[in-house]
């Protein structure tokens, strides 16, 4: 096993290419590159479509997101086009959801709908069956979006999430919990805050984490980053189980 | 509704072995003042589960009801990305996709490639 | 409307017929009130969460889609239209604390009826 060599991160000084690098051979890196092997040899799949599928998760986040709610904030003629079409749009600012196959992928689809929030009614999304996820728009999904937790608590109770996440919202505030079940995809387009007047769309593109296009937090002047509740709560605090025993 | 469950719970040796060692990224980075919050294989993982639902191996919604059963039976404190590795290869197992005992030659295989450069 | 396009079905189902055969229409328009209906299983396999019958709004016609293979209620190879229904939280749980809170869900329209009792 190849000896773990610790980076200091000040070690950049002496080589400036050098960035920490875990320098383990986990098991876990071997098991992934050897379950891929065996499903090629066993023709499950070809690592042609296998490669350009990791150049499709290499290639998405969240900034594609963020620019499409800035440029919907800043221009209202791109904001028609963008409710009009919203795949076309995403065209418009160099997001293409028919990668990598012409046809989207076989989780993405290419039917994007646009939930635009207002001051009385505020969108969260999620998949209950399968977290399902905009990935050309926000990249990959984060954990908690993933868990059975998450999922299966939003729909039933919205209010609970959002306050864990932070977020409270008045009583007279529709929340419109939205399940994407099926082929469509959902972004959330946030109010724009007030502060932001005359902000350049970079400016705005800042604060509009990952999370606000989820529905789980608000766009704030100074806000740029998503913060989570410490708690990692893989196993759901209001169990289905109890809910269907109940029945 | 009862459904007829995806996956058998039972626990594989060969993924328990992996468990529990500290070799989980969001265990082993910080210990190497690496920031990145995913290992570098979470890309390739998540193109193998798009492939394996492209080509009908293993078709996405069965997978993740698969995951989710057995990230509730077996791995819930396997933390992601590798909960969902485990519950990957533990349901391709079940499914006759692949064979434990030619992953763990296979595995000796590459660590050996891997450790040899 | 967009303009049509058709693509070709890929082996899962991706490729989508956007316009419709000719002769087939949708059945429910944005603000019909429908119906979930009464079927063996429904859109959650594991945890039922919707109550038969409860009664909610077209909100959105989304796109026509070829049929699942594997539901029971197929006819081989026609096109059916996608909406997206909205449900008023307090439908579906009576002791839901919110009046105004809405939940949406896309459906197939065959698992759609007009509602019995429109308002």
């Amino acid at each position: 096993m190849n000896k773990a060599q610790k980076y200091s991160t000040d070690g950049a000084e002496h080589n400036h290419k050098a960035a920490p690098m875990v320098e383990e051979i986990t098991d876990f890196e071997v098991l992934e590159i050897a379950v891929r092997e065996l499903a090629i040899e066993h023709g499950l799949f070809t690592a042609e479509d296998h490669r350009r599928f990791t150049e499709f998760a290499e290639s998405v986040g969240p900034a594609g997101g963020s620019r499409l709610v800035a440029k919907i904030w800043t221009d209202p003629a791109f904001k028609a086009r963008a409710m009009e079409d919203p795949v076309k749009a995403c065209l418009e600012i160099g997001i293409d959801w028919s990668k990598p196959t012409g046809f989207g992928t076989p989780s993405d689809y290419t039917h994007l709908t646009i939930l635009e929030d207002t001051p009385t009614l505020h969108h969260v999304v999620c998949c209950t069956l399968c977290s399902c996820y905009p990935r050309p728009l926000l990249g990959m999904s984060p954990e908690w979006y993933r868990t059975t937790n998450y999922r299966r608590r939003l729909v039933r109770w919205p209010r609970q999430i959002l306050a864990e996440f932070g977020l409270i919202l008045p009583p007279e505030v529709e929340v419109r919990v939205e399940d994407s079940n099926q082929k469509c995809r959902f972004i959330v387009l946030p109010v724009r805050p007030s502060g932001t007047e005359n902000w350049t769309e970079e400016q705005l593109a800042e604060i509009v984490t990952r999370d606000c296009m989820i529905g789980v937090a608000l766009p704030q002047p100074g806000r740029t980053a998503d913060v989570h509740p410490v708690h990692k709560a893989r196993r759901p605090v209001h169990s289905s189980h109890h809910e269907e025993a109940a029945r | 509704m009862s459904q007829k469950s995806e996956v058998d719970p039972r626990r594989v040796g060969l993924l328990e072995a992996m468990r529990g060692q500290g070799k989980e990224w969001e265990v082993l980075a910080p210990c190497y003042g690496v920031t990145n919050p995913n290992p570098p294989w979470k890309t390739s993982l998540a193109a193998m589960c798009d492939c394996l639902d492209v080509s009908g191996a293993l078709p996405t919604l069965d997978r993740r009801r698969a995951e989710d059963e057995l990230a509730e039976a077996v791995y819930g404190d396997v933390p992601a990305p590798e909960s969902q590795l485990l519950t990957l290869v533990h349901t391709m197992l079940n499914r006759g996709l692949v064979s434990e005992r030619e992953l763990a030659s296979r595995m000796r295989t590459v660590r050996s490639r891997l450790e040899a450069v | 409307m967009k303009q049509s396009k058709t693509m070709e079905k890929s082996q899962n189902n991706i490729g989508v017929l956007e316009e419709h055969p000719l002769g087939m229409q949708p059945r429910f328009k944005v603000g019909d009130r429908v119906q979930v209906r009464d079927m063996p299983y429904f859109f959650y396999t594991r945890s039922q969460m919707w109550a038969r019958g409860v009664v909610g709004t077209i909100a959105a016609l989304t796109y026509s889609d070829l049929v699942p293979e594997d539901e029971a209620f197929n006819v081989d190879g026609r096109v059916e239209q996608y909406y997206i229904v909205r449900f008023r939280q307090k439908d579906l749980w009576p002791e839901y604390p919110f009046d105004n809170d809405t939940v949406q869900t896309e459906s197939p329209e065959r698992w759609l009826e007009p509602a019995r009792n429109s308002e």
